[in-house]
């Protein structure tokens, strides 16, 4: 399928100016400013087809936000090209702003002093949305989001969770066929983040929109991407299936097994000394066995503990994805996930 | 397969200006809401308008009589109260905080809220001010013409055709300063701190727009570079106008300058905007 966005080399450049210390410093940057150029974003790469919803995550000043700027026609690149749906956001602000919708997370695109309903009322006018379009849209954020309960209040007063609610559809209510989510779930509590992720997976699958979501919380991730870019100190460090990235050889699963009665951790790698396993001990009874689903099963070890001991309970966890990119921002990629660069 | 195409979208003209006037609309009802805060502002402009007339009747007091009676700078006394009078009741009418607002917007990386959206900014922030004029005229101007007209006596223009090109003077001076206010708020892209530049600019303006006192009391150098500048037609040219003491050829050129002034500035407004958005870093990154 040829790629809805298409980012080609795209870099960012910032300049700042650097202060000089003390009085003298002072009087010096009046007349001479000192510039330092910030590379934010560089050389980044990538495509997506229509349809799919990426996670873009880095840690903070990674260079997220800026792609995401240009992405919107807000910024426009140092160098490289940005291409959606054939148009250049920055170049064709206006016709291209009329296809995409846009959440930042920290901000509000509803008018802070009116009721909500006015300004769903004045975004249908700013984008051209027919009568029956826009009630059958209202009607559809109603079911899910349950705007409207409070569409006549002034946004002013509305909950962190409830104006969330109301800038996800204000970001859809012209039907674009690209949706940039900038921290979605920030500040909110474990019900709304909930909400939030459970309508934007009703909002792929029904409107069929593509979607860039940054994020902090990787749990917004998980639940809703398949595929991750991770950017780092401006550059893609990763692109390819989350999957992937948390079943990479370098991570390891953990099976924890409770024996009914007390065992060594000796005795048990002694059971599974032809497996490359590690064995990590919590007391007599509980015992967890580290292994890479690369190198061997769950099966494997269990058939080999089973032989010899009784089992009272077991527990197998995948690693959280937290430590997998935790790992990554820290030590770079693993050995075997370079091949999903591009 | 081709590469997924987005239709390249323009906005028909006459839809251009429903949804510009519906910002217009949206603005007065903000405003509307907020109409508490005007009700001290009813006094204040009062109090000035009171203190600034004692001020000249006690000047003219001071000037020995002549023949024709005592006259400044070319006015008499009524006609200097008039003049003080209608240049506040013109400023309550145009004044606003376009400036400060885009600004704050532009330091507090708000703007992109703006720039993500299919429309023109400044047009925008014109109709916005538009609106906001339209409520003050209303519920801040026309109040204070109700206590202000009778307090101080103050009479119509010498013919009656010149409430209209008085009218006429004083929106085209309320778009020179929306213009003048939209470039001041575009400075935010380049400077850190403009809370200094708008303060300035703010009393700048009262002084060389002629609201505290008429040019003609001045030296004739700042008359002349008065005239040479768009501030005049925010006040001293409308007041002028209901004065009377612009006729014929002088009231067209007066008013084609003001519209000449509006347009270029206009313009300015336009080129700093794109250059700014351009280049400028935002907030927030």
């Amino acid at each position: 399928m040829a790629p809805l966005i298409t980012v080609d080399r795209l870099t960012k450049d910032y300049r700042l100016t650097v202060r000089r210390e003390g009085v003298k410093g002072g009087i010096v940057d009046l007349v001479r400013p000192r510039k330092r150029i910030l590379r934010a974003v560089d050389e980044v790469s990538f495509t997506i087809d229509p349809g799919e919803m990426v996670g873009y995550i880095g840690a903070n000043g990674a260079g997220k936000s800026t792609t995401i700027k240009v992405l919107t026609g807000i910024l426009t690149p140092t160098s490289g090209e940005v291409r959606v749906g054939g148009l250049v956001p920055y170049r064709q602000r206006q016709s291209y702003t009329r296809h995409i919708g846009v959440v930042f997370g920290q901000r509000t695109q509803l008018w802070w002093d009116l009721a909500v309903v006015e300004s769903f009322r004045l975004l249908q006018r700013i984008f051209e949305v027919p009568e029956d379009r826009y009630r059958s849209q209202m009607a559809f954020f109603a079911e899910l989001l349950g705007i409207d309960e409070f569409l006549n209040q002034p946004v002013r007063k509305l909950s962190l969770g409830q104006r969330m609610r109301c800038d996800l559809a204000a970001a859809l209510v012209h039907e674009p066929r690209v949706l940039f989510l900038d921290e979605p779930t920030i500040g909110l509590d474990v019900v709304a983040k909930e909400n939030v992720r459970g309508f934007l997976r009703r909002a792929r699958d029904t409107l069929g929109v593509t979607v860039i979501l940054t994020t902090h919380d990787l749990g917004d991730i998980e639940q809703l991407c398949r595929r991750v870019i991770i950017i780092d100190h401006g550059k893609v460090l990763y692109d390819g299936l989350l999957e992937d990235l948390r079943r990479g050889p370098g991570h390891r699963l953990r099976l924890c097994l409770d024996l009914a009665e007390p065992v060594t951790a000796a005795a048990l790698a002694a059971a599974t000394r032809d497996l490359p396993v590690q064995w990590e001990s919590d007391g007599a009874h509980r015992h967890c066995a580290l292994f890479s689903r690369a190198e061997t099963t769950a099966a494997a070890i269990l058939s080999r503990v089973l032989a010899a001991h009784r089992l009272r309970d077991m527990a197998l966890t995948e690693p959280a994805i937290e430590d997998v990119v935790r790992r990554i921002y820290r030590e770079g990629l693993q050995p075997g996930q370079e091949a999903n660069l591009e | 397969m081709s590469e997924l195409v987005l239709a390249p979208w323009r906005r028909a003209p006459g839809a251009s200006l429903r949804l510009y006037l519906g910002f217009a609309r949206l603005a007065f009802l903000k405003y509307l809401a907020y109409r508490l805060r005007y009700y001290t502002g009813v006094v204040s402009y009062t109090i000035f308008v009171t203190g600034n007339a004692y001020l000249f009747r006690a000047l003219f007091a001071s000037r020995p009589e002549t023949a024709g009676g005592v006259e400044i700078g070319g006015f008499t006394l009524p006609e200097m109260i008039t003049y003080i009078a209608v240049s506040w009741i013109g400023r309550s009418f145009m004044f606003n905080n376009i400036d400060r607002t885009l600004a704050h917007q532009i330091q507090q990386g708000e703007i992109a809220m703006q720039l993500i959206k299919p429309f023109h900014v400044q047009t925008v922030t014109m109709f916005e001010a538009a609106g906001e004029a339209g409520f003050r005229l209303l519920l801040f101007t026309l109040p204070i013409m109700i206590v202000v007209v009778p307090l101080f006596d103050i009479g119509g223009p010498p013919r009656a055709a010149l409430y209209g090109w008085t009218l006429l003077s004083f929106l085209l001076g309320m778009v020179i300063n929306c213009q003048l206010n939209f470039l001041v708020g575009c400075l935010a892209f380049y400077l850190k701190n403009i809370d200094g530049v708008i303060r300035a600019k703010a009393i700048t303006l009262d002084f060389l727009a002629g609201v505290l006192v008429p040019f003609s009391f001045f030296p004739g150098w700042v008359q002349t570079l008065a005239a040479w500048l768009p501030f005049q037609g925010l006040s001293y040219v409308p007041v002028m106008i209901y004065l009377g003491k612009r006729a014929g050829p002088d009231l067209a050129s007066a008013l084609l300058v003001q519209a000449a002034w509006a347009i270029g500035l206009f313009l300015a407004g336009r080129l700093l905007w794109a250059r700014a958005v351009r280049s400028v870093t935002l907030q927030g990154g």
